[in-house]
């Protein structure tokens, strides 16, 4: 069935191509939604793309002669039963149509549009609607502001605020204009009228000091008449119009793409970016865990004693390493990502290394041994510096992400602030707690500290009475001073405290039972993730200062245990464990997606997700090694096909790769170090 | 095997190491201060925390034969007394797992 002859029919429309196809043939709709021109006639509606300027309807006095041409239509409407798409839906038919409309005319299938309008006698949006659009996408202000009544705003401070937000675009247009004057009477004629709040208004008047058109831009965060402010405040403005008058633009697409987000979030295997992540309407997303990296694919051996803690650099290039053998090693990836080697062997340290941080353009390292913080060149792996300030144990060291300096925390209660130099610039004072880690958020807000609570004297002194009553126990012997009332020791207790970064005031403090190992934040500034004794890890939504979800199945009771965010969008959480494991959840679900196996005897200490590559991680182990974890390549699978156990372990000797079947072979002296210091 | 803290302990007074001030033991775990060690004068605790024990052996000392360990500093590894895993007189059977410090070797801390 063709409507261009209709098109022909329909003279004073001429002048607007989107404008086409058939009226609807009923005049008042069946759902009593009568038209509000008041001549009883409907006219097509389309949402404003392409018809900017258009003056075809533009003169609402004129409107009866419009359209009188559904007489050759030879479509009736259809009568359906209920208002529901499907009997047993919940979704209202004549919604669903509406966003039909929409979304047909924004793709430009008018006549389409047309029929379906026809036939389920709905229509998209009423004209008072369209011209709405229209004189805001053109500018004709006082005419946007006339028809705001008519657009079915329920309450009276809705309407000033959406005709603030008119005439302050008219007065920054007249600005940009350099119509100061024209500007000027806006101001103190209707935006004084309109305006919310003073200090809105004082802001705007500001504005009148610019003598460039590009200083009122800037100044204002707004991109002028040539930009999309006028599409931004049509965008405003639908937050005071009822949506069922005035739908939102690409309304249908909002909704698929929420399935999408919805279908994505529930992928528990999700590790793909979005770009690369196909979507169909036809079929909910789901993906297999080829993109997971649960195979071992390299064994870094080359350290003397327990490996403790491990760190990529921002490029994702390098990994260093702290051990008990009281050396670092910072280990290149390489090109090819298989022939790992020794960059760099930083000795020196008089203690075991317990911390490390790389800086944010990765040339300098910090590193960590008891009360001791070295700053070292990583390109060159000189000492730059060594600091001594802190009295006990560094247990955490973080660069500020804006290149700044950096923040250690200590055992000693102390939190102080350095500068890239490695030179004092603060010290926090002494904190409650014991700082046993500490995170500073990507956004540079906050300071997220974990550690042991310090009682003040007046709890100590309490002590004296439960040693006395407890003193004449069975005497048995307790040789690792483990936790006890008795005997002047008291169980410790652990805070969780946040602070501001910039007042270094305390947000909050919160008690939590049980030792806490570690802490990360997520890169969103919103999560903190905290390693707890025993057996759990518990995310906190640091906005809300609330516990978010807890993950659990990994061993932790007497060892520094590290987890860490990793993946595609930070969607993982992987963990060490005490039984040599290590431990992958989905971080929105909560569920225990892996438990690794590979490490040998003792606990796998620490796990580092690879910054620029979402299909690779590192865990270190009381083993003395470092394990790199990625993605089966489809070579792999397919080697790996008659074999059951996928524990491959690259040897990246020198040239060539020899690839050993045996998940046990150890890569004993495969890198070879190139410095040592 | 594995990594952990030391331990830091509260009360009154807490007695450390006096080369590195690892915390050691609290004067409410303190049993007697009439014992004498290499270096003079030295305490026997209840608890004492942050060392390491070395290998038993016996040694006989004015009140009898005992089996004991040398104790260690967990930092620096100074010996700082010892550990009582037997005692072979009856009397003197209370200071089995028990541990003596040397107070030429003990700082208050704190």
């Amino acid at each position: 069935m063709r409507f261009t002859e209709l098109e022909e029919s329909s003279p004073t429309n001429s002048s607007n191509p989107a404008v086409a196809g058939p009226s609807s043939k009923s005049h008042s709709t069946s759902n009593g939604r009568t038209v509000a021109n008041g001549n009883g006639f409907v006219s097509p509606f389309t949402n404003g793309n392409g018809v900017v300027g258009s003056s075809g309807a533009g003169t609402s006095g004129s409107n009866g002669v419009v359209m009188e041409r559904h007489e050759k239509s030879a479509l009736s409407r259809v009568n359906l039963p209920g208002h529901l798409l499907y009997e047993d839906s919940n979704v209202d038919r004549e919604e669903f149509v509406r966003l039909l409309l929409q979304s047909l005319r924004d793709v430009g299938y008018i006549e389409s549009a047309a029929t379906l309008e026809a036939e389920s006698g709905f229509s998209m949006e009423e004209p008072q609607v369209r011209r709405f659009r229209e004189y805001i996408l053109s500018g004709m202000w006082s005419k946007a502001e006339d028809s705001l009544s008519r657009l079915g705003i329920v309450n009276e401070d809705n309407s000033w605020d959406a005709k603030f937000l008119i005439n302050k675009q008219k007065y920054l247009e007249l600005l940009e204009a350099r119509k100061t004057a024209a500007a000027l009477h806006v101001l103190r004629t209707e935006l004084a009228l309109s305006s919310p709040e003073p200090a809105q208004l004082h802001v705007l008047a500001s504005l009148l000091m610019c003598t460039e058109p590009e200083d009122v831009r800037q100044r204002a965060g707004w991109d002028g008449v040539s930009g999309q402010s006028r599409q931004q405040l049509l965008l405003d403005l639908h937050r005071f119009i009822p949506p069922s008058v005035m739908i939102p633009q690409r309304r249908f697409l909002t909704l698929l793409q929420q399935a999408r987000q919805d279908q994505l979030r529930r992928c528990i295997y999700h590790n793909t970016p979005l770009e690369a992540t196909p979507f169909s309407l036809l079929s909910d997303h789901e993906c297999n865990k080829d993109g997971f990296p649960g195979v071992t694919t390299t064994v870094l051996s080359v350290h003397t004693d327990e490996v403790w803690n491990v760190e990529w650099s921002h490029d994702g290039a390098y990994l260093a390493s702290g051990s008990a053998d009281r050396t670092a090693i910072i280990w290149n990836m390489g090109s090819d990502r298989r022939k790992w080697e020794v960059h760099l062997i930083l000795g020196d340290h008089p203690f075991p290394v317990h911390s490390i941080a790389w800086s944010s353009d990765d040339s300098m390292l910090l590193t960590g041994a008891e009360h001791f913080i070295k700053l070292w060149d990583a390109k060159t792996g000189s000492c730059i510096r060594t600091m001594d300030e802190h009295t006990e144990t560094v247990t955490a060291l973080s660069w500020l992400p804006d290149g700044s300096g950096f923040i250690s925390g200590a055992l000693d209660r102390k939190i102080i602030q350095w500068n890239a130099e490695g030179r004092k610039k603060l010290s926090w004072g002494l904190t409650d707690i014991r700082v046993t880690d500490l995170a500073v958020t990507p956004d540079l807000s906050r300071v997220v500290t974990i550690g042991m609570h310090v009682p003040t004297s007046s709890e100590s002194s309490s002590l004296r009475g439960i040693r006395n009553s407890g003193s004449s126990g069975d005497g048995t012997t307790n040789p690792s001073g483990n936790t006890s009332s008795m005997n002047g020791i008291t169980p410790t207790k652990n805070r969780f405290i946040i602070y501001r970064l910039s007042t270094r005031q305390v947000e909050s403090s919160i008690k939590l039972d049980g030792d806490l190992t570690s802490v990360k934040v997520s890169q969103d500034s919103q999560y903190a993730l905290i390693n707890h004794s025993p057996d759990e890890i518990q995310l906190w939504d640091l906005r809300l200062g609330r516990l978010a979800r807890k993950f659990t199945g990994q061993r932790q009771g007497r060892h520094i245990i590290r987890s860490c965010f990793g993946g595609i969008d930070g969607s993982f959480v992987a963990s060490g464990s005490e039984d040599g494991n290590v431990y992958v959840w989905h971080r929105d679900t909560g569920s225990l997606l892996e438990v690794l196996s590979g490490h040998g005897e003792g606990s796998v200490n620490s796990v580092a997700w690879n910054p620029a590559n979402e299909r690779m991680f590192a865990s270190c182990s009381d083993d003395k090694s470092i394990r790199i974890w990625e993605a089966p390549t489809p070579e792999m699978v397919l080697d790996m096909s008659g074999h059951t156990d996928y524990s491959v372990s690259y040897s990246a000797k020198g040239k060539g790769k020899t690839r050993q079947m045996d998940g046990e072979v150890e890569n004993a002296g495969m890198a070879s170090p190139s410095t040592r210091l | 095997m594995g990594m952990s803290y030391r331990r830091y302990l509260h009360g009154e007074r807490v007695y450390g190491c006096s080369k590195c001030k690892t915390h050691l033991a609290t004067i409410h775990s303190m049993i007697s201060r009439a014992f004498n060690g290499q270096h003079g004068r030295a305490y026997l605790f209840d608890v004492v925390v942050n060392v390491i024990e070395g290998e038993p052996c016996d040694r006989p000392m004015t009140t009898g034969n005992h089996t004991v360990r040398d104790i260690y500093c967990i930092k620096c590894g100074t010996t700082l007394g010892w550990k009582y895993d037997k005692a072979y007189e009856a009397n003197q059977k209370y200071k089995e797992g028990k541990f003596i410090l040397e107070r030429n070797l003990l700082v208050d801390v704190q």
